[in-house]
């Protein structure tokens, strides 16, 4: 008979005590419900320092303090971010947000016209001189974009030429979370055979000596 | 008949989560063994990954946590068993916060023991997890190092082989990533279009349909969609390899192939409650409105 | 001291300029909120500028740019760190007044020191996140694997459940819109798996024709999610993106500025 450690049985026991919601609202639920919030944040605070701090920060300013005497800035605008809970001083760490929050915000408009707008329109725009199978898929897509476009416009009002076009968009955006929902169920039911799983194979066929 | 409708509809929705839980259940005590077919997107995967040769240089980053395990494991498995087995050197990340890293050491250290010959730092590396991750694709572009100064372990990256002679991500053949959100999008629209370097997604069934844009646009080698697509990649590499065709043949282990079981008759029942629950509406709406 | 260009004029943009404005702002309360606007459009645009002006001091090795990603990768460290104080201090004050629930801020809070004990622990003594040489797991590494992994894996499973119940309650064939997306789920749902060859299983006779509407229904599936799946997803990239394109032109330039918690006219 195999030995199931100590690790397998907290494991499956926090494991039934998630899925006792179920049932009804229990206070093993709650229990495991609040110790994952706790551990979780405690999880940050581990791959935060040991992965990101102590190599990035801290070892190079300790090793190399001439090369990287700069990144006490990040270092000290990390920490200006938690003044905010500080109420007559607060306002000190919009420096410190604003630069955080805006870098990314920069980062992410690069992103999106570089890798999402141009190659998107760049595959919509498509030569329809033959008529053949290609071409009408290649009608049929750009149909969708550009109706599902009309359907995103918001800033105007739509009239009678655009209603329609609109409609059809939805139509092909029905089509598309349709299909979004076939996926989601496959996802969904893959986390819930991954958890079985580890209950019968890990927990009670070793249990039982199978 | 009518009676029978709205007893279903009344039925207490614990009844529908016991019949889950047993259809699930039941395949994973008594396989079935349903056959898997393959689709292009994956099989385009396969083939880019298949024809790079011994000594290539590949990224493997785990972007997800335990909440889609079950999907990514399968992926991020399948992938450094075909490097570590055709020789293709791999660097491992992990990007995503909630899990990734514990994810990622959980991968290398299963698969990097089935392959005993391969060296840690010369055939592999683990750099492990990284905040910020649109920052750190974007110090890839420029200066690994930059963003990935030393390994999971803490030990300085230029210690290593692997690393020698390495310094952006444009050197590198191929970019797969395990993903369960944002992160995995980002390697496509940021490295990939700043960068240049090929990137092939493992993609949570949730997050799939919308990858099929970047299929369409040329900005994707291919795409391992969900379980189902880790599964395809499993029957691929079974059929080309006859080492991993005995491994998966016969190993206890969990795979996406074993879990299609499950996912293929819960389809089923999910799509009989849909039925069953649009006829109980239909049947039993008209004659409500005409008592009314 | 390394006084390359790029790093000194970070350390001016992001340091010295916050300091005199800090300084300025504790006499004049309306520049507490124009200084850090300006430097949060200076830490917006660099990304941006770099990414179309190949200028050494800019994009080069040892310009602005790859050093403000190097610096952003620490303060989102921090950030990621950022709730844990209101935990802390919410879960302290809901103990002391005895709130409905106080025990499990008791269990929250036990979780998190234990946890975080165990990461600052990995990082001091040097012995990481992993596995200890002799292969077993780190104290950190073990609470991952049996308590971390377990919940959030099965808190997630839990979805399969109540996406199940909810095919049943909430998915009607009410209008056109309905049954178009109820038909396209249902043709996915069919071509994703084996679903008609589960079914003909017990009946040899029928196994050939439901191999073949099987595969029928699989390329049906393809088709769906590449052609009108694929160009709704394209239409819905290419309309985020430009939201989100003119929401970052609207931050950066300090007119959207709802982050920062001011008003349009603070």
């Amino acid at each position: 008979m195999e030995f199931v450690g100590i690790g397998t049985w907290l494991a499956a026991f926090l494991t039934l005590a998630a899925l006792s919601f179920l049932y009804k609202d229990n206070p093993f639920f709650r229990f495991a419900e609040s110790l994952f919030a706790g551990v979780s944040l405690g999880y940050y605070v581990g791959i935060v320092l040991n992965q990101t701090l102590v190599p990035n920060l801290f070892e190079p300013l300790a090793k190399d303090f001439k090369t990287n005497w700069d990144l006490l800035v990040p270092g000290l605008l990390g920490l200006m971010l938690y003044v905010r809970s500080v109420p007559r001083i607060g306002w000190i760490s919009r420096y410190a947000l604003g630069i955080y929050v805006v870098y990314y915000i920069g980062v992410d408009f690069t992103r999106r016209i570089h890798g999402e707008v141009m190659p998107q329109i760049a595959r919509t725009i498509r030569p329809l001189q033959a008529f053949d199978g290609p071409t009408l898929v290649s009608l049929i897509f750009i149909i969708g974009v550009f109706s599902v476009l009309i359907y995103f416009f918001f800033s105007k009002e739509q009239n009678a030429v655009t209603r329609p076009i609109a409609r059809l968009g939805t139509w092909f955006l029905m089509v598309s979370f349709g299909a979004a929902f076939g996926f989601t169920v496959m996802g969904r039911v893959a986390l819930l055979i991954g958890r079985l799983n580890f209950l019968i194979q890990d927990w009670i066929y070793p249990t039982i000596g199978r | 008949m009518q009676a029978f409708f709205r007893f279903l509809l009344a039925l207490d929705r614990r009844w529908i989560f016991l019949l889950v839980l047993l259809s699930v259940t039941i395949p994973i005590v008594v396989p079935i063994g349903l056959p898997v077919t393959t689709t292009s997107s994956t099989r385009n995967a396969f083939e880019f990954v298949e024809a790079l040769k011994p000594g290539d240089l590949v990224w493997l980053s785990i972007d997800y946590g335990p909440s889609s395990a079950p999907e990514n494991d399968p992926m991020a498995e399948a992938f450094l068993r075909q490097c570590l087995l055709k020789k293709v050197r791999v660097i491992v990340t992990a990007l995503y916060p909630l899990g990734g890293l514990g994810l990622a050491n959980a991968v290398v250290a299963k698969i990097t023991a089935e392959y005993p010959e391969a060296k840690y730092g010369v055939d592999y590396i683990n750099l492990g997890y990284k905040d910020g991750a649109a920052a750190v694709m974007r110090t890839l572009g420029q200066d690994i190092t930059l963003s990935f100064p030393t390994d999971v372990n803490g030990r300085p990256v230029s210690e290593f082989p692997i690393m020698q002679g390495l310094r952006t991500i444009r050197q590198l053949d191929l970019v797969f990533t395990a993903a369960t959100g944002l992160i995995g999008e980002w390697w496509i629209t940021q490295v990939h279009s700043q960068f240049g370097t090929p990137v092939i997604i493992g993609p949570t069934a949730v997050s799939a349909p919308k990858y099929y844009a970047f299929i369409n646009s040329g900005q994707l080698v291919g795409m391992l969609g969900g379980m189902k697509g880790a599964a395809e990649y499993e029957k691929l590499l079974a059929a080309k390899h006859e080492s991993l065709g005995r491994f998966y043949r016969g190993t206890h282990a969990f795979t996406a192939t074993k879990g299609m079981d499950g996912q293929t008759v819960l389809h089923g029942v999910i799509l009989a409650l849909i039925v069953l629950g649009n006829l109980a509406f239909f049947m039993t709406r008209g004659k409500k409105a005409g008592a009314a | 001291m390394n006084l390359e260009f790029g790093r000194v004029t970070l350390v001016v943009l992001f340091a010295i300029i916050p300091i005199v404005g800090i300084v300025l702002g504790m006499r004049a309360p309306a520049l507490r909120s124009k200084i850090p606007l300006l430097v949060a459009f200076f830490a917006g645009l660099i990304p941006i500028f770099s990414m179309y002006i190949p200028k050494k001091f800019l994009s080069g090795e040892s310009g602005m740019s790859p050093r403000l990603d190097q610096w952003l990768i620490i303060v989102a460290g921090f950030a990621l760190l950022l709730g844990i104080t209101n935990v802390i201090s919410n879960g302290a004050r809901k103990i002391s007044r005895r709130d409905r629930g106080w025990p499990y801020a008791i269990v929250l809070l036990t979780g998190l020191f234990v946890m975080g004990g165990f990461g600052i622990y990995a990082a001091v003594s040097g012995q990481g996140m992993g596995f200890l040489p002799n292969g077993t797991p780190t104290p950190f590494r073990w609470v991952e694997s049996t308590v971390f992994q377990p919940l959030q894996s099965t808190i997630f499973a839990l979805l399969a459940f109540f996406m199940a119940s909810a095919a049943f309650r909430a998915f009607r064939a009410r209008n056109t819109e309905a049954t178009i997306l109820l038909i396209a789920g249902a043709i996915v749902m069919t071509g994703r798996v084996p679903l008609l060859e589960l079914l003909a299983a017990p009946f040899p006779p029928l196994q050939p024709a439901a191999a073949a509407a099987s595969q029928f229904m699989g390329k049906a599936t393809e088709w769906i999610m590449d052609t009108p799946n694929g160009a709704a997803q394209s239409g819905i990239i290419i309309g985020a993106a430009l939201g989100a394109g003119s929401m970052a032109i609207r931050v950066i330039l300090g007119i959207e500025r709802g982050y920062l918690g001011l008003g349009k006219g603070e």
